[in-house]
């Protein structure tokens, strides 16, 4: 009972801290620095125990006698919460300056991130269906707020509207998904889903395959894979800075926490019927993710769009699960830590630049000059690209690195060196961005580097992302990329079956 | 007692309608309610599945959806009460700034 409570410290302080910012909100008299203050501090404090508990948690379930196994405590649910946790952070200290600079922001904002955050440590946890729903349900909905949050524009609105519009679908599928396996299995433990699919022979449970692909559109939707990406462009431009950072890094990385669990367990005795459906969807999520990225003249848009490429690469690797490759797993979480220093970086820029000027710094064309009117951003903007390009001597290339290298020892080389030449066409538009910030001149003279805590962060990220390129291994006890395989692959050991 | 097929019969009727409506309607409040009608024939596919297992499991569930339909409820009537406030008609066709002028931005 102690040692229960002690596991589900970091999610009741979550709970706690966002009931509390939630009243403290009717307050008028606190300043908005102070409730992003308290946000990080309850963050942080949560942070700090699930780094503790990841030393000596092996495979526990929460409150065995009331909840059964609804709730799991194992090593990847504790570094998927670890992730969470840690994008929150960084999401909200990067953008302190923005909050200040825009008057919609409020207690509330930062009490219906962390119920956000509190859905997503709870779809990391999850060992059921339903309570999977409830938990993506709650990150979806606070979610939904969070975009419409600017209510000067109308154009956030509408970022809302389709997002909650689309995004109810697919929790109608996800539902419905579960309802099917229900009526087949009778139960909604993944173990006992898996017990049963492993017992029965195909033929004879067509309505639960059914079931299982409605649960895949739902959570394909949700990460924005291609047939299903329609959303991702508008909804990301539509709203503000710091949620579209949220969504990009940390509700992606969230939906992968479940994608991953579900596929590894339960997946695993129909992977003949679904590998060919994720190839698939994984060539044309690249395809058209490039496509999308290349046309866009908004560097959001541009992100937006080359976010759903980011995700085919690791549907390759998801490919590569099914077909049996030993570390598409954990190159998939090393795929998502890279993607995600590198794109909440580059976001990171971006509302920063947004928190100076109004209207500026959104297009390509705003950022030509940009290196000699800010050359430390500049310099720090071109890593962020870098490394999303997948350029050797960033953290981006070994991300990539792995992927491709699981999908060569499934035996997919054709597939690879698609994955390799949609890596090439990406390239255009980050160098694009690079070319522009340094071969054009400034209209504006140069500008001292403005030292706070955003911009301290952005540097410290871009020094991160090289670090974890190149200098793996010159600091002793701190994992560079290697260890952080390493862990990743020993968190997927203790996954449950 | 009627068979489950019935039951299951009418839930992919509603579910079909539901989809339908969402497709082809304009107006915000039926698309609403066509969720809603969606989610409402998965609770019934759930209360039928659980009278099949002779167990409340899925009964139980379909409560618990009924919570987070009301929240989803909650969200979406505040969004079509604020977008009627600004351009005062429910249409979703009336809202079309990020798909118009996106690089005006």
């Amino acid at each position: 009972m102690i040692w229960d409570l002690y596991l589900v410290m970091p999610l009741a302080l979550i709970f706690i801290g966002a009931l509390f910012l939630m009243l403290f909100s009717l307050v008028q008299k606190v300043e908005l620095a102070n409730y992003n203050l308290v946000t990080v501090a309850f963050l942080t404090l949560s942070l700090i125990i699930e780094l503790i508990i990841f030393q000596n948690v092996e495979h526990d379930y929460l409150f065995e006698t009331i909840f059964a196994k609804m709730f799991i405590v194992d090593k990847l649910s504790t570094l998927f919460n670890i992730l969470f946790l840690s994008g929150a952070i960084l999401t909200l200290l990067i953008n302190n300056n923005y909050f200040k600079s825009r008057d919609y922001y409020n207690g509330e904002f930062f009490a219906l991130l962390l119920f956000s955050i509190f859905g997503m440590m709870m779809l990391a946890h999850t060992n059921e269906l339903i309570t999977a729903f409830i938990s993506i349900e709650l990150a979806s909905i606070t979610l939904y707020v969070l975009v419409g949050y600017n209510h000067h524009s109308l154009k956030s609105s509408e970022a809302m509207l389709k997002y909650i519009i689309l995004g109810s679908l697919a929790g109608v599928f996800f539902i419905l998904g579960v309802a099917l396996v229900y009526g087949v299995v009778g139960s909604t433990y993944l173990g006992d889903i898996y017990t049963y699919l492993a017992h029965h022979q195909n033929d004879e449970m067509t309505l639960l395959i059914v079931g299982m692909m409605f649960m895949m559109v739902t959570l394909l939707f949700k990460i924005g894979a291609a047939p299903f990406h329609s959303w991702v462009v508008d909804v990301y431009i539509g709203s503000p800075f710091p949620v579209t950072m949220f969504m990009a890094t940390t509700l992606k990385i969230a939906i992968f926490s479940i994608l991953l669990r579900l596929f590894l367990v339960d997946f695993a005795p129909i992977y003949p019927i679904i590998s060919e459906i994720i190839k698939a969807v994984a060539i044309l999520t690249l395809l058209i993710g490039s496509l999308l990225a290349i046309s866009q003249t908004q560097l959001k848009g541009m992100l937006a769009a080359s976010s759903i490429v980011h995700v085919g690469y690791m549907l390759i690797a998801l490919y590569a699960i099914s077909l049996g490759s030993s570390f598409a797993a954990s190159a998939i979480i090393f795929y998502l830590i890279s993607y995600f220093l590198s794109a909440v970086g580059a976001f990171g820029i971006l509302s920063f630049l947004a928190s100076d000027e109004e209207k500026r710094h959104l297009s390509f064309d705003d950022f030509k000059g940009f290196a000699h009117e800010r050359p430390y951003m500049a310099a720090a903007m071109t890593i962020f690209m870098l490394s999303l390009a997948g350029f050797p001597s960033t953290i981006g290339f070994l991300g990539k690195f792995y992927i491709f290298m699981s999908a060569i020892e499934a035996g997919e080389i054709l597939l690879a060196g698609f994955g390799i030449m949609i890596a090439f066409i990406s390239i255009y538009y980050y160098f694009k961005l690079i070319a522009l910030m340094y071969f054009y001149p400034s209209a504006n003279p140069k500008k001292k580097f403005p030292f706070s805590i955003s911009t301290l962060l952005i540097v410290a990220m871009a020094l991160m992302i090289v670090w974890g390129g190149i200098g793996t291994g010159l600091i002793p006890f701190i994992a560079g990329a290697d260890g952080l395989l390493t862990i990743a692959s020993e968190a997927l050991k203790t996954i449950g079956k | 007692m009627l068979s489950p097929d019935a039951f299951l019969f009418v839930a992919v009727v509603i579910f079909a309608i539901g989809l339908i409506g969402l497709m082809l309607r304009r107006s915000l409040f039926v698309v609403y309610l066509s969720i809603e009608l969606m989610l409402s024939s998965v609770n019934l596919i759930l209360a039928t599945f659980s009278r099949v297992h002779g167990e409340m499991g899925g009964g139980v569930v379909s409560l618990l959806m009924i919570a987070v339909i009301a929240a989803e409820a909650a969200i979406f009537l505040a969004l079509i009460i604020y977008i009627y406030r600004i351009t005062k008609s429910v249409d979703s066709q009336s809202i079309t700034q990020l798909t118009h002028k996106r690089d005006e931005a």
